[in-house]
């Protein structure tokens, strides 16, 4: 099924960015030496906007993201999300994002009700307001049949849908979604694109993660390719696909899939188990 | 204060919802106790043996029963299931002090301890034992084992944060053995051989059952039970810094 691609209101710079990193290391100590995940990365995403952030497995996504959420120490530059430094008010970055990580961590004993309004408590919600929201919620992702069910009973798409709302509890300014249709069947994986349009057409930026060139295609308004925790393209898909187009001198439009190869010196037969191109 | 208790009820129901976790902390103290009274009981009579102050085995036995129950906390086992699962990162994505998620599993340990304790104890009178401290001391014994089960909780919850392992952390609870068993827990520590007594003098759970016992064999020891308040103390205060801080330090 193709859908339209998500065609984001132009970035208006003059206002605060929704995200902004400035040469963002991480290096993890190592017994022999240090190991250097994320390699001084620039990062702006504007509010309003879907940004993508692709890279092959262990290029420094899921790193840079936990970064930016606060689950990660900084080693090197700064970071701010929502106007928040990530560094010196991590509680406050933390009251203005929403985090749904790629493991879809739950908690199996809780129901999908239980779950949704604990987080809304930890969020400072009264008891009665968690629990309204929890169930405005439930609404939202279409799992209010499922709500009181323990959590173990769930399927993955579900898991994902409520991980989704959970991360929608306190009404971020600025949503994190790490790999959020990885292992998704693509039905699962369509009811998570739209959730995902949903929530930004509300005005929510979300930075988005994928290992699925075609969801960035689809969600994008912009996004950066990532290889060995460096930043290798930046810009829009329309843009880079034409900066491919001009600058290998092809007589066809460019996929997103040759970007990513372009980008990040890759073939089509290193790309199998990094990159999957995936039709929804 | 308020997401450190939101935290300990969630724990607390996690626990009934999971009653199988709560089976071994029942279960293995009470047949170490029906086990050592039926081996015993007849070499240490009532009659005869200055020890007992005037009770059977059981009564001396009950405080090796209850500290084996403190010792099988289940919250670091939770603990690490929330890390390798992703719900602890779940947890630290959220604005509250991040002290209250270990601090919320810590006080629950501490809940269902309270609740265990009265069960074993409520076997032990059934076994004829009685509190001589009465009352009073029995709401003492279980705040002493609620707070042993907490400590004992809050530095397997750092094997927790430092492994990230279910298996590791798993095994780190055998270090319950030589604590226990390196204890006056069969005879008093004067009668025990040298070497052993020297150990026992070193074990810091020496002193929890040494209380717990004045408390059912004769009453309120104020030296017994001032060792046991220092030992309780250091405990706490090492167990909630060194919890604080390793969740404060998690990367």
């Amino acid at each position: 099924m193709n859908r339209e691609p998500h065609v984001p209101p132009g970035p208006d710079r003059t206002m605060t960015p929704a995200i902004e990193a400035r040469g963002l290391v991480k290096r993890y100590p190592a017994k022999a030496d240090a190991i250097e995940a994320v390699r001084g990365i620039d990062l702006r995403v504007e509010p309003g906007e879907v940004f993508g952030f692709l890279g092959p497995n262990g290029a420094g996504k899921s790193t840079t993201v936990r970064m930016l959420t606060t689950l990660l120490s900084i080693t090197d530059g700064t970071a701010t999300v929502a106007g928040v430094d990530v560094a010196r008010d991590p509680a406050g970055v933390r009251a203005r994002i929403g985090v749904a990580l790629q493991e879809a961590g739950l908690d199996a004993r809780q129901s999908g009700r239980e779950l949704l309004t604990l987080q809304g408590r930890l969020f400072g919600f009264g008891a009665g307001p968690a629990a309204d929201r929890a169930a405005e919620l439930l609404d939202l992702v279409e799992l209010v049949d499922a709500a009181d069910r323990p959590l173990k009973g769930y399927s993955g798409g579900m898991k994902r849908r409520l991980d989704l709302a959970s991360a929608l509890v306190n009404r971020p300014d600025v949503l994190f979604l790490d790999e959020p249709t990885t292992g998704l069947d693509p039905a699962s994986r369509l009811v998570i694109w739209d959730e995902v349009r949903r929530i930004n057409a509300a005005g929510t930026t979300v930075f988005l993660t994928t290992q699925y060139l075609e969801e960035a295609d689809q969600l994008c308004g912009r996004l950066a390719v990532i290889d060995d925790g460096r930043i290798v393209r930046e810009g829009s898909p329309t843009a880079l696909k034409a900066d491919l187009r001009e600058r290998a001198g092809l007589d066809h439009d460019p996929t997103l899939d040759d970007v990513f190869l372009d980008a990040t010196g890759r073939t089509r037969e290193r790309q199998a188990g990094d990159v999957q191109e995936v039709q929804a | 204060m308020t997401e450190t208790l939101v935290l300990t009820r969630r724990a607390v129901v996690e626990g009934v919802r999971s009653f199988e976790s709560l089976m071994p902390m029942l279960f293995i103290p009470l047949f170490f106790f029906v086990v050592n009274v039926g081996q015993a009981g007849k070499i240490f009579p009532k009659e005869g043996t200055p020890f007992l102050e005037g009770q059977g085995y059981a009564a001396f036995s009950l405080p090796a029963a209850l500290l084996t129950a403190a010792s099988f906390g289940t919250a670091a086992l939770f603990l690490v299931e929330e890390i390798e699962g992703g719900y602890f990162d779940k947890l630290r994505a959220t604005p509250i002090p991040r002290s209250s998620i270990v601090l919320g599993r810590l006080l629950s340990e501490s809940l269902k301890n309270l609740m265990v304790t009265t069960v074993i104890v409520g076997v032990g009178v059934l076994f004829g034992v009685r509190i001589r401290s009465g009352l009073g001391g029995f709401l003492l014994l279980l705040a002493i084992m609620a707070v042993w089960a907490t400590v004992f909780s809050g530095f397997m919850q750092l094997v927790a944060m430092k492994t990230r392992s279910a298996a590791a952390t798993n095994s780190a609870s055998f270090i319950f053995f030589p604590l226990l068993f390196l204890t006056p827990n069969f005879v008093p520590r004067d009668q025990l051989t040298r070497p052993m007594e020297i150990a026992a003098s070193f074990n810091p759970v020496t002193y929890v059952m040494e209380a717990a016992r004045s408390l059912i064999l004769e009453g309120f020891e104020a030296d017994v039970l001032l060792k046991c308040t220092a030992v309780l103390v250091a405990g706490l205060t090492a167990a909630v810094a060194l919890n604080v801080r390793a969740i404060n330090h998690y990367d």
